[in-house]
């Protein structure tokens, strides 16, 4: 069996099984959906992160775009929510075309800057200025598209979509030349590879992801304000749960969203009252005594992980 | 207007270099991300709240209580975090999640122990009514402040340039695997740079009732955001660097707010992404990485 | 050792959630689900209104319950209130858990309008009512959506009514000509804003508006602001913002030595004892605000008058850490409508619910003033007349009612002092 197959067939296929079937018998189909945009946003921070090496710390600029793409193109142009998720991704990439340069830094210097143009973007839709085309701070509301178990199946494909995708980075020529340029970027160039263009593209494929799963959240959630879709919380969640599991795998960002996304909401109905206590002290506890993720502890133990 | 926005900025900005100073100390010498930097700021206000409200402690005799306080903290809380986050493979990166733990850790606790609500210290401690300068009128607590600013930089200078610690802690900035290898206790040195980093968040978080109205325990973050900002601009990694990148953030928020208002909250982070790109290096920094 | 916790931790988090399914039989309890913030952007707000509803919940259940008339007896009710930490998606997630797994009789939004807003779709894809404390976005609320109303506050867009009709009626005579709008932007004072420019235009007065800005909320520092209002000359500032942005204009205003003849603010009335704290006495007199619940005496005919409810809450928070104010009569507020609703109530069905909490409009007289609601189950009737702060002669502070004419208790003090 070709690995690449093994790989799907280990990951992808059951993810996106349990996801298309457990509404079926849980009723909470929100947490449900909330799982599913996390385990596409992480798999999205996983392109950028796990096989490039810079740190999306304003992620979320790409989701909300793709929101607002979506909610705008509904609002002004009424387009049916299928063609108007396309509109949102689109909005996501013109932004990662226009955030391009940034790639230019590296380390922290990426990581701030590119948190920076999340909040500007924020700011720049929030604006009273423009309200008119935006609907600024009194936000979105979206109650004639509003179809929640359309959206959930739509979220579920574009998670499939991108588990694929990382299956195809984890297997291809194309993700091994990305980590190349991520481990040294000059060698890289000098062994043949077009380093920015690589980098762009992979980039700008993270872009889409979030722009798609975006858009969607948008149509499932259809009442929202500017700073639920730009909530700084999105991006670094997607990169706690990424990191969690292990980055430059499939199987990494899977594994962290369940059980980290999965303690987050038990705390949250068991114990609330120290809540954000004890989600502190698992971060900072995975930082330190995991700092390459759950992953490591199988390869420690000789396991292959896709 | 023009005059008043001038003037109030640099006012206004010097504050904001005391509340950036800290976090460019803390990554010029170990080149980590304190996200829980703005967390630090809001314990030291307050403490500064708590100490006058029992007690009736002026803020600057705060101040220095809270120095000497903090600086303590931080030894423990450096050797308990950082070494460990070294071993790690890409630690730069690692700091900035490390940190948010902890920053998330710092707002649960503050808000279990003083609540959620917004909280002050009367404006009158430091005398009621205005001081004049050049002709214009400005709150007598952001002269405070801003003096206070002017004294911790000052330290920060003494400190770094005129005594023996200094030079080794400059040592290791430039370089630390080689301050390792020529038998500096890079480790004592940055734990001592930490401690003092978080210090100087603290002080100019005694001040903050003064320069922000009131404080309350998830501040942290536009803080952070602002910190930033302001040592983008001056110069990332180089702590001097930091008046003058509090001065510039300061006169262009006070233009903004006088020319385009709603528009005001959009220049830090324009202004700290156009300096990344066209000056990695900040304002006044040297030539340094651009990937 | 990390495998066997990783084992523990599955194990933990599948026990909650299937744990949480249990069928509804003989109501042995009345369930009321809701969210707080208990830390993050919103807590502030967040916090008293949830604890001025607990006051409630826990007066009742020392009392054997509330009279639910489909049962014709007192029933306990179970409190049931989930952290959002004042995060949008969590709280989401947290009202569907308390609508399809802990099936609550009654669903009680979080306070302020971001944390309500995800709550409106989801009450509504459930055919639950979704009590809304005090989320006033005016987008709420909609002919087509029978599934939310509105308890405490009035919604946004009426609330300044008074303060722009006595700018407009009574403020020529005084000689206010000229008016300053500064605005926080966001939903709940731009609409403000919006609505005070509305009936200022609609009213065809001899007053301009000389200034109108809005700056973002998360503005801390107005010293500059306040000159340049100051350069427009206006004879009234009207200021609207959330409390953290009044204790800063109001501290910036009194440190400056700017004095304006006429401001009005928000907050000193809603949160009064918090902006006493924080801004200080001397910064709040002669300033223009609304006197809400919780300073004016309204006659309650049903439920705890103010000096009661004050002196209750003082004993059971006595740590302090949550202030007193408005909000706190608006999570009470909220109950007592329930308390009612329950009692008129045909049935536990959603919409008989809706159909007993309309049917106290306009007749429920509480703490909070006569409840009333629009047919889109927007609150109408708690508008909150204008009043000023001026010195009580013994070092504190008292509110002078100022309009509308027929609840004047004073004369406004034009120019302030």
């Amino acid at each position: 069996m070709p690995r690449w197959l093994r790989h799907t067939l280990l990951t992808v296929v059951p993810v996106v099984a349990a996801a298309g079937l457990l509404p079926f018998g849980y009723s909470n189909q929100l947490l449900l959906f909330n799982f599913v945009v996390f385990l596409t946003l992480a798999q999205g921070v996983n392109v950028i992160y796990g096989f490039t090496g810079y740190l999306p710390f304003g992620y979320v600029g790409f989701f909300g775009a793709g929101a607002y793409g979506f909610s705008l193109s509904v609002l002004h142009l009424h387009m049916a929510p299928l063609a108007a998720l396309g509109v949102g991704a689109a909005a996501a990439i013109l932004l990662g075309l226009l955030l391009t340069p940034l790639l230019r830094l590296s380390g922290a210097y990426f990581a701030i800057a590119n948190l920076a143009a999340s909040l500007a973007v924020y700011q720049v839709v929030s604006n009273p200025n423009l309200t008119e085309i935006t609907k600024g701070h009194y936000g979105i509301s979206l109650s004639g598209v509003f179809n929640p178990t359309l959206a959930y199946s739509v979220a579920v494909v574009i998670l499939a979509a991108t588990l694929g995708l990382t299956v195809y980075l984890r297997n291809s020529r194309f993700g091994l030349s990305l980590q190349a340029i991520r481990d040294d970027a000059i060698s890289a160039g000098m062994a043949g590879i077009d380093v920015v263009r690589a980098r762009t593209l992979a980039w700008l494929l993270s872009a889409l992801i979030a722009g798609l799963i975006g858009g969607v959240f948008a149509w499932y959630v259809s009442v929202f304000y500017p700073e639920t879709v730009f909530s700084s919380e999105f991006s670094i969640f997607a990169i706690v749960f990424a990191l969690f599991g292990g980055v430059a795998t499939v199987t990494g960002p899977i594994l962290g969203v369940i059980i980290l996304y999965g303690v987050y909401n038990a705390i949250g109905i068991s114990t609330p009252q120290y809540f954000q206590l004890i989600y502190g002290l698992l971060i900072m506890g995975l930082v330190l005594f995991l700092p390459s993720g759950l992953v490591s502890l199988f390869k420690r133990w000789g396991i292959d992980v896709p | 207007m023009l005059e008043y926005a001038l003037i109030a900025g640099l006012v206004f900005g010097l504050y904001f270099c005391l509340v950036g100073l800290g976090l460019n100390l803390v990554f010029g010498v170990m080149r980590i991300v304190n996200l829980a930097h703005g967390d630090f700021l809001m314990l030291g206000a307050f403490g500064a709240f708590w100490l006058f409200n029992l007690v009736g402690l002026n803020p600057v005799g705060t101040a220095f209580l809270v120095f000497a306080v903090f600086t303590a903290l931080g030894l423990p809380l450096y050797y308990l975090l950082v070494p460990r986050l070294q071993r790690a493979k890409d630690p730069e990166m690692l700091s900035i999640i490390l940190f948010f733990g902890l920053s998330q850790v710092i707002e649960a606790l503050a808000t279990i122990v003083f609540g959620p609500s917004e909280r002050s210290i009367p404006g009158r401690v430091f005398g009621t009514g205005p001081v004049h300068i050049l002709g214009q009128s400005l709150p007598a607590a952001w002269v405070v402040s801003a003096i206070a600013s002017g004294v911790a930089v000052l330290f920060i200078y003494v400190y770094l340039y005129r005594t023996r610690l200094g030079y080794l802690t400059r040592a290791v900035m430039v370089h630390r695997e080689e301050a390792l290898a020529t038998g500096i206790d890079v480790d004592r040195v940055s734990a001592i740079a930490f401690g003092i980093g978080l210090a100087l968040a603290a002080i100019a978080g005694v001040f903050a009732p003064f320069m922000l109205g009131s404080v309350n325990p998830s501040m942290g973050v536009d803080i952070n955001i602002q910190s930033f900002a302001v040592i983008v601009v001056g110069s990332l990694g180089n702590p001097l660097g930091t008046i003058l990148g509090g001065i510039v953030y300061g006169i262009s928020l006070t233009f903004m707010q006088t020319y385009f208002s709603s528009w005001a909250n959009l220049l830090p982070y324009v202004l700290l992404i156009f300096i990344l790109l066209v000056r990695p290096s900040g304002l006044l920094g040297r030539e340094v990485r651009s990937a | 050792m990390i495998r066997k916790l990783t084992v523990a931790l599955f194990v933990a988090f599948f026990a909650v959630f299937t744990g949480a399914a249990r069928a509804a039989g003989a109501p042995a309890e009345i369930k009321i689900g809701t969210l707080y913030a208990a830390s993050g952007a919103f807590a502030a707000i967040s916090m008293p209104v949830h604890q001025g509803l607990k006051l409630w919940v826990d007066q009742k259940n020392a009392e054997g319950g509330v009279f639910v008339k489909p049962y014709n007896k007192k029933i306990p009710i179970k409190l049931i209130a989930y952290d959002d930490q004042s995060n949008t998606a969590t709280a989401a997630t947290l009202y569907n858990q308390l609508i399809t797994q802990d099936k609550v009789d009654i669903l009680v939004a979080d306070s302020g309008s971001p944390l309500t807003s995800v709550a409106v779709p989801i009450a509504r894809e459930h055919k639950m009512l979704l009590i809304d404390q005090t989320g006033t976005g005016a987008a709420f609320f909609s002919k087509d959506n029978p599934y939310i109303v509105l308890m405490a506050d009035p919604v946004s867009s009426i609330w300044p009514k008074y303060v722009a009709d006595f700018l407009t009626q009574d403020g020529p005579k005084l000689g206010i000509k000229r008016i300053a709008i500064l605005y926080a932007t966001n939903d709940f004072t731009g609409t403000q804003a919006n609505a005070v420019r509305g009936f200022i235009k609609a009213a065809k007065a001899p007053v301009e508006i000389v200034y109108d800005q809005g700056v973002p909320t998360t503005t801390t520092s107005y010293t500059v602001i306040i000159n340049n209002i100051r350069a427009a000359n206006p004879d009234a500032v009207i200021t609207l913002g959330f409390p953290n942005n009044d204790i800063s204009y109001l501290r910036n205003l009194q440190d400056s030595g700017v004095k304006f003849k006429w401001q009005f603010n928000i907050y000193p009335g809603l949160e009064t004892e918090g902006l006493k704290k924080t801004v200080g006495v001397k910064g709040l007199e002669y300033i223009f605000t609304y006197v809400p619940s919780s300073v004016i005496e309204y006659k309650p005919e049903f439920g705890m008058s103010l000096p009661q409810f004050r002196d209750a809450w003082h004993k059971k928070y006595t740590d302090d850490k949550v202030e007193f104010g408005f909000n706190s009569v608006a999570g009470y507020t909220t109950g007592l409508v329930l308390e009612n609703a329950l009692k008129a109530t045909e049935s536990m069905d959603q919409l008989a619910l809706r159909k007993a909490i309309f049917g106290l409009s306009g007749k429920l007289k509480t703490i909070d003033g006569t409840f009333e609601l629009d047919e889109t189950g927007a609150q109408i009737g708690e508008i909150t007349p204008l009043g000023q702060i001026v010195p009580d002669g013994k070092g504190g502070l008292k509110f002078v009612v100022v309009y509308p004419h027929e609840a004047a208790s004073g004369k406004p003090v034009y120019p302030a002092k």
